[in-house]
């Protein structure tokens, strides 16, 4: 009989074999190709001939938009846009916010986290066949029929009327001057990103938008639906708010005493410009 | 020994229980990271079907128990793992960290070092390595000498959590000059397990070496491990299992290239070392020292993501029910059932369609990464190491012919490392260590959304700790002794311990909620335990037996279990729970046995009374919108039932067998609980009415009538059994005394209407075997086909959860409720559905 010794070495080299083949088996996983991106509808083919700008659209729907109605989209349309706006900060709330050299729209979407598959800067081709136009306190919006008014569309409806575009390039989105480009014409400028420069927002030492404020009466210079108004500058509140939801992420940013640089869409509700800002990093101390 | 019941201190036949954010479900990671997101992605699900230990040679009961019941996942008693004691050479093994030793991620796969060298004791059983535990002990003699000589193959084929299994076993017996070598190797293989998505790729080495120095002195040393990588199934509701018209649909799993990947990879090893000093000091004293060392990895993943919309395929937003209430009176209106019905159709169109969506988590980190964003989508481990050392001397004194007397010290130190990391970046390119639930509560720019204070906004790279990093020192000290007397026709003995545990959290980070508490050493906690047991066996001639026990005894709390915490939140702070205490046992057993020419019988009754139990979870609360680390302290519980086992010795080949347990073990009163809110670090503390809830995860009422017969070298066997009263595990949010006054839930008298706790369905199941040993070259081969649930019955649930979540939302700043959803969580309990038919074939070959 050969030592035990011998057994041990020969009992070691047989697991340091096995342990050699029993190799991980959840190996390293590539990057899958995403040249045809997993969201959006890929089979939806770019036409330059049923290309319609953002102004286009605003121009043929105008009546619907300013009287805040709807109207169904039945002509075979394509929209080519920019996305400068998304839920990221949970600010904005079941929409994007769209751009293209001519003007700037909402997009209501009934759904949640639309940010990691929109982000900002991302080029998108809407096929426009079926959906609806209409203003919301006449602001131009994309979306379904709601009540007899321009709501969200499904998020599977969505899906099949938008392709992802191969660009994306945060550059190429035109940041307005508020003061002195947008405010005085907001038939042509509402919905744009703008930047207002060294503004001082109302009640500084508060935060922006106080938590636990649904269902409650606030007191911060007014507000609606869980979204809380704030003046800027020396604006009253019916033309010019900086508008914050209360389930933002930044919320609870505390207002400082001191004027800041603000980036957000300008979205209007009737007369008065509502300033919505994307994340806590649009505003700059 | 009789009342006793003997039975498997470790091996209920599958992987323990293991602690999981939601519930006291099943999961061994321990408990972290928050909101939504991780109440639904955490439950953990170990749907592992290992090894079965047979037990008791002097119990009718015991002997069959775990390895009939195991398909069902029947606890003895219903009394959780942790009051099982396992011992390896007179060494305690049980984790000082978590009061319990895990038998799959160390001895799985060791079927050839481990079988037959158990010496098992019941509760009330005497032995000679400790006092029995209440939920009976186990000490495995692990020294080469006791290992047959020769090798033996075993080649298994099987269609369960593994495919394959091969081992290999060589035995030197002990030799002239006194050396002995035991080794063993195995690996256990699948490429898809029983459930789909699911692998399993295991090895496992045990070498053991002795050398028996002279008469009176023999060293002893083992080595072992089984370095394990498995892929993980996961539950889900009824709507779920119906919609993929599969009882196993695995929700964990997703194609990537065509290729599944399934997000839960648990990896376990487990490398550990036994050296045994044995002294036989004179004839009749003999002092057993043994030193354990391990160091064990436990690894598991899981996809996170980032402040965005849930991607688990079967989030409760995703089903067609979340659309309209199929459970209402009302019906649905039109385009109510057209979203339904969209749903339904995307759920039903493809396979793929209600899986994970790996390329979308990719195509969103990529979205992330043009605007410099941290990923959305990533691959995160939750790790626990642990660094033992138990030390543990006994010595026997055999005084005269009917006396005996042990005594002992058992000593142990843990060091558990505990820490995240992250593991696949999915494509992202960034990442930083901030606590995303914070945020909203305070703002991104605020110091208490960091999960270090000590790198703020650290950036996280693969391989990299973040969210939490702490470590949990536990030490722990126990003397024992134990008398046994015979006198005339009794059996009696007295046994006794006492213990001292110290335990600290050593915390790596400093956690922006509690900068203060957070980082480096807490204050140190020291509990004594201790209590007694005696019991009496008379045997009262002619075959027939009765034996009686009692004990009580105190236990300090575990550090770090499975639904079971010293510490309100270790991964954030270094409080310890408010109103920790160590916890009581009293218990008391009757047993009555009879050993006939043609018939073995066992009945037996027990009580046991448990106080100052203490209990831990953590799972999302709606009402308080957030993520919640939840404490009960003082719960009572009461464990009592019957027991039989019967075996029929009807004619030399052919005998019945009769297996039955009725048994209890629920809370006696209401308990208190606090919360410590991860949004805000925040504690509320209230009442939770969780009495009459049951003990979960273990039929509570069994029968079994098994058939055997063997005829010319060839053995049948035919056994079917019988389930009942399954509960699944409350879910303590919806029973708070908040909670129940938010519903309205008061009757006339002003009482709590509280809801009854969810139960899984039972039933039948038949279950057969056949075995016949040939002979090849002179050695003996054994061939043995199990086949279990022959009539392939896939409704009966062995375990589950309710789900904690609210069917309306909370307005904050009233409390009231702001909104009805139209989902239904609690018509939608978390379930796991039993394997259907399922079989395995094992060849087994000595020579």
């Amino acid at each position: 009989m050969r030592k035990p010794s011998y057994y041990l070495h020969l009992t070691s080299v047989i697991a340091a074999a096995m342990m050699t083949f029993a190799a991980c088996m959840d190996g390293d996983w590539d990057t899958p190709d995403l040249s045809n991106p997993p969201y959006g509808n890929n089979a939806i083919v770019e036409d330059a001939g049923k290309q319609v700008t953002i102004e286009q659209l605003k121009q043929t729907y105008a009546s619907v938009i300013n009287a805040s109605s709807m109207a169904q989209i039945t002509d075979d349309l394509q929209l080519k846009a920019t996305v400068i706006g998304n839920d990221i900060g949970g600010n904005i709330y079941k929409q994007i916010c769209i751009q293209d050299a001519t003007g700037a729209m909402i997009v209501g979407i009934n759904a949640t986290g639309l940010f990691p598959f929109l982000s900002v800067g991302q080029q998108i081709l809407i096929n426009l066949k079926d959906l609806y136009i209409g203003g919301y306190g006449q602001q131009p919006q994309l979306g379904d029929l709601y009540n007899g008014s321009i709501g969200r569309m499904s998020a599977s409806k969505w899906e099949q009327h938008v392709k992802v575009l191969p660009t994306h390039d945060q550059s190429q989105i035109d940041t307005i001057d508020f003061y002195s480009v947008a405010q005085s014409d907001m038939n042509r400028y509402c919905g744009y990103l703008v930047c207002l420069k060294d503004v001082q927002i109302g009640d500084a030492g508060s935060k922006l938008a106080p938590e636990y404020t649904t269902g409650t009466t606030l007191t911060y210079n007014g507000s609606s639906n869980g979204y809380v108004h704030h003046t800027l500058g020396s604006e009253s509140m019916n033309k010019l708010v900086l508008r914050t939801s209360t389930y933002a992420d930044f919320a609870s940013w505390e207002i400082p005493s001191t004027p800041v640089t603000i980036y957000g869409i300008a979205t209007r509700y009737r007369d008065t410009w509502q300033i919505l800002i994307r994340a806590e990093d649009d505003i700059k101390e | 020994m009789v009342a006793a019941l003997a039975l498997s201190a470790q091996g209920w036949a599958q992987e323990p229980a293991t602690k999981g954010p939601e519930q006291t479900t099943t999961a061994d990671d321990g408990a972290f990271v928050f909101s939504e997101s991780e109440l639904d992605m955490s439950e953990e699900s170990d749907v592992s079907q290992d090894v079965i230990q047979i037990t008791s040679s002097t119990n009718m009961y015991a002997s069959n128990i775990s390895y009939t019941f195991s398909p069902m996942w029947f606890r003895f008693r219903g009394l959780d793992q942790r009051y099982s004691d396992t011992y390896m050479n007179g060494v305690l093994v049980n984790s000082a960290e978590s009061g319990s030793f895990g038998f799959s991620p160390s001895l799985g796969g060791l079927n050839d070092a481990y079988n037959r060298s158990g010496d098992y004791s019941s509760p009330f059983e005497t032995n000679t390595y400790g006092v029995s535990a209440l939920g009976g002990s186990n000490n495995y003699n692990f020294r080469a000498s006791n290992y047959a000589r020769g090798n033996k193959i075993t080649l298994s084929g099987t269609n369960r959590n593994y495919r394959a299994r091969a081992i290999y076993s060589y035995g030197t017996g002990l030799n002239e000059k006194g050396w002995a070598f035991f080794g063993t190797v195995g690996y256990r293989w699948a490429n898809e397990g029983y459930v789909e998505g699911t692998f399993y790729n295991s090895l496992s080495y045990f070498l053991s070496l002795q050398k028996v120095i002279n008469d009176r002195h023999s060293l002893s040393l083992s080595t072992w491990g089984t370095p394990t990588e498995r892929a993980q199934a996961g539950l889900s509701t009824d709507e779920a299992y119906w919609l993929a018209n599969d009882y196993q649909y695995n929700p964990y799993w997703g194609y990537q290239d065509g290729k599944k990947r399934n997000s839960r990879i648990v990896q376990t090893f487990e490398p550990s070392a036994l050296l045994t000093w044995d002294y036989q000091i004179k004839d009749n004293l003999k002092l057993t020292t043994t030193l354990y060392g391990k160091y064990g990895m436990d690894s598991r993943t899981r996809l996170q993501y980032n402040n965005s919309q849930n991607p688990k395929p079967d989030y409760w937003k995703s089903f067609p029910s979340y659309n309209y209430n199929v459970w209402g009176d009302t019906p649905a209106t039109a385009d109510e059932f057209a979203a339904w019905q969209e749903s339904y159709d995307y759920w039903t169109a493809s396979k793929a369609n209600r899986q994970m969506q790996w390329d979308k988590f990719y195509y969103a980190n990529q979205q992330m990464n043009a605007v410099q964003g941290d990923a959305a989508y990533y691959m995160l481990a939750r790790h626990s190491n642990q660094l033992a050392f138990h030390l543990g001397s006994t010595l026997s004194w055999d005084i005269d012919r009917y006396s005996k007397f042990q005594a002992g010290i058992q000593l142990a130190s843990n060091k558990g490392m505990h820490y995240q990391t992250l593991t696949d970046m999915l494509g992202a390119e960034n990442l930083h260590n901030v606590n995303n639930y914070a945020i909203g509560t305070y703002a991104g720019s605020d110091s208490r959304v960091q999960y270090d204070l000590t790198n703020p906004n650290g950036n996280v790279g693969v391989g990299d700790r973040f969210g939490y990093d702490y470590n949990i020192i536990v030490q722990k000290a126990t003397a024992w002794a134990q008398y046994t007397r015979d006198k005339g026709i009794s059996h009696s003995f007295i046994s006794a311990k006492i213990g001292g545990t110290q335990m600290w959290r050593d915390g790596k980070m400093q956690n922006g909620l509690f900068a203060d508490n957070s980082l480096g050493k807490s204050g140190t906690a020291r509990f004594l335990d201790g209590g007694f047991k005696m019991g009496t066996n008379l045997n009262l001639g002619k075959g027939h037996v009765i034996g009686m026990g009692v004990t009580y005894m105190t236990n300090a709390p575990h550090a770090s279990a499975y639904g079971s915490s010293a510490f309100q939140c270790a991964e954030m702070n270094n409080n310890f729970i408010d109103g920790l205490k160590v916890e009581h046992m009293a218990g008391a057993e009757l047993g009555y046995a009879v050993n006939l020419s043609w018939m073995r019988a066992n009945l037996t009754g027990y009580f046991m009374h448990g106080t100052r139990l203490n209990e831990w979870q953590n799972y999302y609360y709606d009402d308080v919108n957030s993520f919640t680390y939840v404490s009960m302290t003082g719960a009572e519980k009461n464990y009592y039932g019957v027991e039989l086992g019967v075996k029929f010795k009807v004619t030399s080949a052919f005998s019945i067998d009769l297996l039955g347990s009725m048994a209890e073990a629920k809370y006696m009163k209401n308990t208190d609980v606090s919360y410590l809110l991860s949004t805000q670090g925040t504690v509320t503390k209230e009442t939770l009415y969780n009495k009459g809830m049951r003990e979960n995860g273990t039929p509570l009422t069994v029968g079994s009538v098994a058939l055997n017969y063997n005829v010319r070298g060839w053995w049948f066997t035919l056994k079917g059994n019988y389930y009942d009263r399954i509960y699944l595990s409350y879910a303590p949010s919806l029973r708070y005394e908040s909670t129940l006054i938010r519903n309205g839930a008061v009757d006339n008298d002003g009482s709590f209407i509280v809801p009854e706790q969810a139960k899984g369905h039972g039933g039948f199941m038949l279950d057969g075997s056949i075995g016949h040993q040939f002979r090849i070259a002179h050695n003996p081969l054994s061939v043995n086909l199990m086949l279990t649930n022959i009539l392939n019955n896939r409704k009966m649930v062995n375990r589950g959860w309710e789900q904690s979540r609210s069917n309306y939302t909370t307005d904050q700043s009233t409390g009231e409720k702001s909104s009805i959803r139209t989902y239904d969580f609690q018509k939608n309990p978390m379930k796991c559905y039993v394997q259907g038919f399922n079989f395995m074939l094992n060849l087994n070959y000595r020579f």
